[in-house]
């Protein structure tokens, strides 16, 4: 999702670059819009693994994918990796910087 | 197919009685060559329905996977496969004698080296049985490790130190278990060499992630494939390269999930595109494209030969690329190691990226995120790692938890208990998606339990209240942000003058928060800080403004507290109250004796003056945190010695505290505080009987979990 995104937009998405950045390395679930469930180590989604292998037996091979944004319904991010009260201080500042 | 056969009749090597089954105990690889030539027969057949394939010139067909059947055993040269049309059949050779071995077909034909073949079919499949070993490509492999320079350059310089490691490792293998598999990133530079050609990109299709042959995912500049490999390891013109990359495995093996029937009976496409163009040979390629250096040994990634979109052209050639957070490696490095540990035959479909390429992609990436301001445009990547290095060195030094048993915990909290599935929110049309655990998204938070009791209108008027409330403290949080920034810079300052300026600017911006928290509505009755106490967003804001306070007006905001504990605790929904507790316990740590009794003489004569009152702090984790930190500053107080100068009967009404406090614990269910302060037993030693203190200390362990030893 990160090579998708232009940089003259980078500014609206510098947080989300950020947040996903940390996220690196750690566990992560993608949940898309046809109920099917991804688990993968980072964005670029190398290294997935299916939840639920019986449902979506096809994917049983599948090792690296590209998931357009669109078709995901939620990014289910591990909570001890998330500061959240940090993200709001983020957002607020990016909030900021948008208004200047 | 009789024609054929006629026109060419099989030739085999002198040495063919080699090639016989089971004699050097090869059976099972004996076995696996039937399987993939049975399985070669019916992709044929597919082939032939699907693109009406003829037999060329020369009566031939391209073979798929002729290069897998000439080479069985490979390590051990010569090796001695079975030859895929035994001689010693004596039926006549029929395409559709599915009975007979698929050895009779005449399709099996190796391929020809680079350079000989033409495009399309009809030039291909050129050489027959019998020229199988004068190919030299073949040559070489059965006689040993090819050698690569010489063949293509291009792939020499991708791949040349990644594939002679992976050919060792593979001819080395003693076992036919160990993965022969190719290491994709050799295969995966060839297939950029072949898509940096830029003519077999349109044709390219993108099914390449149904094959079950170990591809990469990874995509060309034009969102092409790079698993043209699989279909060019099928007869396709590509470097003698290619050959000696199937040679020390073999993607069509038993260990693979699918075979190529099953994925062509589960896919239904194409496996085998005949009439693709053919790769770049190393004479097509120019000496720009000869440069290139793509794949895990790039040194760098370029933006002007990129195989990604054209999004990142425009940018300036990328500096040293933006290196992770020294804490984040460190993690990312121990995580790595854990996964090395896993044994190679877990998943014979792993490690199709290496780390270095797998680096590459990130590296990529990272180049987007580059900026000379990382703190400002990479603010939470930034902080996040700096809070998690700084929380781990604080342990390493032992600063945390190390004097007192429990450790400050973080607020926590509770899911309601009233879980409503499905929202209405007034006004709306239908009803809010259903919250599950699989859509987590509820319009809840600006519901306000408390407003459900009360009439419509007044509800109105307090969600409108609330409203502007929250308003004020997102402005007043921006304000507190710049405050934190300036307070980080200091650090940084070296001038005294500097610095000063800046601590200016810090307390103008804290007494502007101060003041708009102080005197919210001239008109309302509800008190100084109150509404933005009562709101979680108020609370952490208040936590994080007392420090930037001075001492006086810090125990004012400590003494609204300790006033309105009941209110605050019983309108507490989100259990936000605890974010309080570390700023207002350094508050406390600060107040002098009579500052203290004051302080306990608002809290039991005031707020706590009830039995009813006294059990619900008992029972809250913030109020009897609180309350523990009081008895327990006064116990440090006591016992330090120090001059205490107390008014006219502090004494007493610290006695009196003790006794009500004292018996209060004792009788009533106590939570888990946030800290039990460890002199707290000390000064109920102090002042109770024997019976009461063993009871206090019973039921301050049962809540607490572990012994509290008295200091």
């Amino acid at each position: 999702m990160l090579l998708t995104l232009a940089l003259p937009c980078r500014c609206v998405f510098q947080l989300f670059y950020s947040f996903f950045k940390s996220l690196v390395g750690k566990d992560v679930v993608v949940e898309l819009k046809n109920d099917l469930r991804l688990g993968y180590l980072n964005i670029k989604l190398t290294d997935i693994s299916v939840t639920d292998p019986e449902k979506y037996p096809h994917m049983l091979s599948v090792k690296n994918c590209f998931i357009r944004g669109s078709v995901v319904r939620y990014v289910q991010l591990p909570a001890d990796e998330v500061d959240t009260q940090l993200l709001q201080d983020a957002a607020r500042k990016e909030a900021m910087q948008q208004k200047q | 197919m009789s024609d054929l056969e006629q026109q060419q009749p099989p030739q085999w090597p002198e040495n063919g009685d080699q090639w016989s089954d089971g004699e050097d105990g090869t059976n099972m690889d004996c076995g696996l060559l039937q399987a993939m030539a049975e399985e070669d027969e019916e992709i044929n057949v597919y082939n032939e329905e699907t693109f009406g394939m003829d037999l060329d010139t020369h009566g031939t067909t391209e073979v798929p996977n002729n290069g897998l059947l000439q080479f069985g055993e490979l390590p051990s040269p010569p090796p001695p496969p079975p030859p895929p049309t035994p001689p010693l059949d004596p039926k006549p050779p029929s395409r559709h004698s599915s009975p007979s071995p698929p050895r009779q077909r005449p399709q099996y034909f190796p391929r020809a080296p680079p350079g000989q073949r033409g495009r399309g079919r009809g030039q291909r499949g050129g050489l027959g049985r019998g020229q199988m070993f004068e190919d030299p490509a073949v040559v070489r492999i059965v006689q040993g490790r090819p050698s690569i320079k010489g063949l293509d350059s291009a792939i020499v310089d991708c791949g040349n130190a990644m594939y002679q490691n992976s050919f060792e490792d593979d001819y080395m293998a003693p076992s036919s278990r160990k993965s022969r598999r190719i290491s994709g990133s050799i295969l995966q530079d060839s297939a950029i060499v072949c898509v940096i050609d830029g003519r077999r990109g349109q044709h390219l299709t993108s099914n390449f992630l149904d094959l079950p042959y170990p591809v990469s995912s990874f995509r060309g500049r034009r969102g092409e494939t790079r698993g043209s490999y699989p279909r060019r390891h099928f007869g396709q013109r590509v470097p003698a390269q290619m050959h000696s990359f199937t040679v020390p495995g073999s993607p069509i093996n038993l260990r693979q999930p699918l075979t190529p029937r099953q994925h062509y009976n589960q896919t239904g496409g194409f496996m085998f595109p005949m009439n693709r163009p053919c790769p770049s040979t190393p004479q097509s390629l120019t000496p720009k494209m000869m440069q290139l250096r793509f794949g895990a040994n790039s040194p760098r990634p370029s933006p002007f030969y990129s195989p990604s979109s054209n999004s990142v052209q425009h940018f300036r050639y990328p500096g040293p690329v933006t290196q992770l957070h020294p804490q984040h490696k460190r993690l990312l490095s121990q995580k790595q190691r854990l996964f090395q540990r896993k044994p190679e035959g877990w998943d014979p479909y792993c490690n199709l990226m290496t780390a270095k390429e797998k680096e590459w992609i990130t590296r990529l990436q990272m180049i987007q995120l580059q900026s000379e301001h990382p703190y400002l445009e990479d603010y939470y990547y930034q902080e996040y790692y700096r809070r998690i290095e700084a929380k781990m060195a604080e342990e390493e030094l032992g600063i945390r938890g190390k004097r007192e048993p429990p450790k400050l915990t973080t607020p926590y909290i509770m899911k309601s208990d009233s879980y409503t599935p499905v929202v209405h929110i007034e006004g709306s049309l239908g009803q809010v998606a259903v919250s599950t655990c699989y859509s987590p998204r509820r319009a809840i938070s600006a519901v306000n339990a408390v407003q459900a009791q009360c009439p419509l209108e007044e509800q109105k008027d307090i969600r409108q209240q609330r409203l502007e409330v929250l308003s004020k403290i997102e402005k007043l949080f921006i304000v507190l942000l710049e405050v934190e920034e300036t307070e980080r810079m200091k650090t940084t300052v070296l001038s005294e003058e500097e610095e000063r300026r800046l601590m200016e600017k810090t307390q103008k911006k804290v007494e502007h928060i101060y003041s708009q928290l102080q005197h919210h509505d001239p008109l309302d009755s509800g008190g100084e800080f109150l509404p933005f106490l009562l709101v979680s967003k108020g609370k952490r804001l208040v936590a994080r403004l007392l420090p930037f306070l001075k001492h006086d007006t810090a125990l004012k905001i400590l003494r609204i507290v300790t006033c309105n504990l009941p209110t605050l605790m019983s309108r507490d929904t989100e259990e936000a109250l605890p974010v309080l507790y570390p700023s207002l316990r350094n508050v406390i740590g600060g107040l002098t004796f009579s500052q203290l009794i004051g302080l306990i003489k608002d809290l039991t004569f005031e707020s706590l003056t009830t039995s009813e009152s006294l059990t619900l702090a008992c029972q809250n984790k913030f109020g009897l945190s609180l309350l523990y930190a009081l008895l327990s500053q006064g116990e440090k107080l006591l016992s330090s010695g120090v001059p205490l100068e107390p008014s006219i009967g502090d004494f007493e009404t610290w006695t009196d505290t003790i006794f009500q406090v004292a018996g209060q614990l004792s009788q009533c269910s106590l939570v888990e505080p946030l800290l039990l302060p460890s002199n707290l037993l000390t000064l109920f030693c102090r002042y109770l009987d024997k019976r009461t203190l063993h009871q206090l200390k019973s039921n301050m362990e049962s809540a607490t979990g572990f012994l509290a030893l008295p200091s």
